[in-house]
């Protein structure tokens, strides 16, 4: 036991591991619905585009490091920001949403990288790239926890039509939704999430926790109700894991997090080919069983 | 605007003034009244007027790009017209959408799917197991002799079997008037000849008044009592032998592409129907 538990003797461990906890099932709610309205490449661009974020942060002399709070607030208002003009462009132009998320994307990835150039090179990004669980702090807890009550407060709330408008957007509307406000909500809540926990997953590693437990869930989930929650267990399990191997392997632990969450989804993807292919067997011997009676 | 008018079906072939209705005498359900749509500068749908009688099981056809599921989305109020208005006297409305690609990874049960229509609050968590809400379900697709669906993805349905749960899904909240969006395409023809007799049943002994759109001439002639035939304006209304004539039809369709007229040359049929 104590060997199991050592891991919390460092302070720094300690609120990791609760900020971990708060948002892996968190990334795993939300995921659900974003992979569900094929949201992915959205999400991502917005968290590749949060380099630009820390860059106009570090430029206008707003922060000093990643972990400044002043710096979370330049990232939100930045990451809202970007998150609405991509909603907007999208729903008035007839080019694909790819391609859209696409020039957005890589733009604003541009325009960072330009920007830190003239500052002080690129050694400044790299927490942003990958983030640093291991600083998070009390004040980090708090957030976490404020984010995860937002968001499934939101998705409590707006459950019903934000499935209805999965199936078919009418379908919402026919029921009284205004599907327009709700959309914009949700891309919101996507990019206060993403801004807020970029300093400890890095930017290249938050889409990680928020698709990746999303995605084994919909491999093994029976129905809606089963995926979400254990979505939200995926998460939770990936995210203690996560911490738990990275303090005895002594790997970097936001990485090891996203690595214990591909290996739940790859042990599902095994699991149900696994199922599948049994399942197709024992129907053949059925066939078989049946045709040697008739003979 | 001008331009718009030009493809349009210009006179009709039967009386256009005053407002056409079916010519029964029980009331108007539906009267849709001077109802025009531009999307941008573009004309979708020019004064289109007509009524809609108590028991009647009507048809929309006219050719693509006519405006037609702009028409039933307009009295669904999806679509606000840009003059006009359409007045409904139902107690409950079903939408029947036409069927657009579903996600088939969509972990969504049929019960789950409908349960979504069944909760009336802002707050829903999943389909119960057992109870009212299940039993209700469970007669609503029975009626529609789907019942063996109901544990079934959403995703996992053929076109035949996921019709059919949207039109169980539009039953769910006991509505006098029916809107069919086009509902038999995608559907294979044994699940089409089915899906008429579904059709039947709900006009016959359900009393559902009915409005469908189609492109199955064939069907319409078998099932409709009146038609209204547009092409962005409403070129022609009445009875099914009446406004099916090669003559009528070519006014709306200006040619038909594998349609030729029948023997007796009172309707176009579809060359796959001749042998």
């Amino acid at each position: 036991m104590d060997w199991f538990l050592e891991f919390l003797d460092l302070p720094q461990m300690r609120y990791a591991f609760l900020v971990a906890l708060i948002a892996g099932p968190l990334g795993g709610l939300l995921g659900s619905f974003i992979t569900l309205r094929g949201m992915s490449f959205f999400s991502d661009a917005i968290s590749h585009g949060a380099m630009t974020g820390v860059t106009l942060g570090f430029a206008l002399n707003l922060a000093r490091d990643v972990g400044d709070p002043a710096m979370q607030l330049t990232l939100v208002v930045f990451c809202v920001g970007m998150a609405l003009f991509m909603a907007w462009v999208l729903e008035r132009t007839t080019l694909h949403a790819d391609t859209v998320i696409a020039f957005t994307y890589t733009g604003s990835v541009a325009l960072g990288v330009v920007l830190i150039s003239r500052l002080r090179g690129y050694r400044v990004l790299e927490g942003a790239l990958f983030g640093d669980i291991l600083a998070s702090t009390a004040m980090d807890v708090w957030i976490m926890g404020g984010l995860a009550v937002l968001t499934a407060g939101f998705l409590a709330f707006n459950l019903r039509p934000l499935t209805l408008a999965v199936v078919q957007e009418n379908l919402a509307k026919i029921e009284g939704y205004n599907t327009r406000r709700l959309n914009y909500a949700f891309v919101v809540l996507i990019a206060l999430v993403i801004a807020l926990l970029l300093r400890q997953l890095g930017a290249l590693l938050i889409s990680g926790l928020i698709v990746v437990p999303a995605a084994a869930a919909r491999v093994v989930a029976g129905n809606f109700r089963g995926m979400l929650t254990i979505s939200a267990v995926f998460g939770l399990i990936g995210a203690a894991v996560g911490i738990f191997s990275s303090y005895h392997l002594d790997s970097p632990t936001g990485p090891t997090i996203v690595l214990a969450d591909v290996v739940i989804l790859t042990l599902c993807l095994i699991g149900s080919s696994v199922a599948s292919i049994r399942a197709a067997r024992s129907a053949q011997l059925a066939r078989q069983g049946r045709t040697g009676l008739i003979e | 605007m001008e331009a718009g008018r030009n493809h349009s079906c210009g006179a009709g072939c039967s009386h256009h003034h005053p407002p056409p209705d079916s010519g029964r005498p029980s009331p108007a359900l539906l009267e849709v009244r001077d109802v025009s749509v531009d999307y941008e500068d573009r004309a979708v749908l020019t004064d289109i007027s007509f009524n809609l009688h108590k028991g009647d099981f009507g048809c929309l056809i006219g050719p693509n790009g006519a405006g037609k599921s702009t028409l039933l989305k307009t009295m669904m109020g999806l679509v606000t017209p840009t003059r006009g208005k359409v007045i409904s006297h139902a107690r409950q409305i079903g939408y029947v959408p036409q069927q657009l690609p579903l996600d088939p990874g969509l972990p969504l049960t049929v019960a789950e799917f409908l349960s979504l229509k069944l909760t009336q609050s802002r707050f829903w968590f999943g389909a119960p197991k057992r109870g009212a809400q299940r039993a209700r379900i469970e007669a609503q697709l029975d009626e529609i002799g789907a019942a063996h669906l109901i544990d079934r993805r959403l995703g996992r349905l053929s076109g035949g079997e996921f019709q059919r749960v949207l039109v169980a899904y539009s039953l769910l909240n006991d509505p006098d008037l029916l809107l069919l969006d086009e509902p038999l395409t995608g559907v294979d023809i044994r699940g089409g000849f089915s899906f008429d007799g579904l059709l039947h049943h709900l006009h016959e002994h359900r009393g559902i008044t009915i409005l469908m759109v189609s492109h199955d001439l064939h069907l319409v002639e078998h099932l409709s009592d009146v038609v209204f035939c547009i092409n962005r304006d409403l070129c022609c209304h009445g009875r099914p032998d009446v406004v099916l004539r090669p003559d009528n039809l070519a006014k709306a369709y200006g040619h038909m592409p594998g349609m030729v007229p029948d023997a007796g040359g009172t309707a176009f049929i579809p060359i796959r129907n001749i042998r």
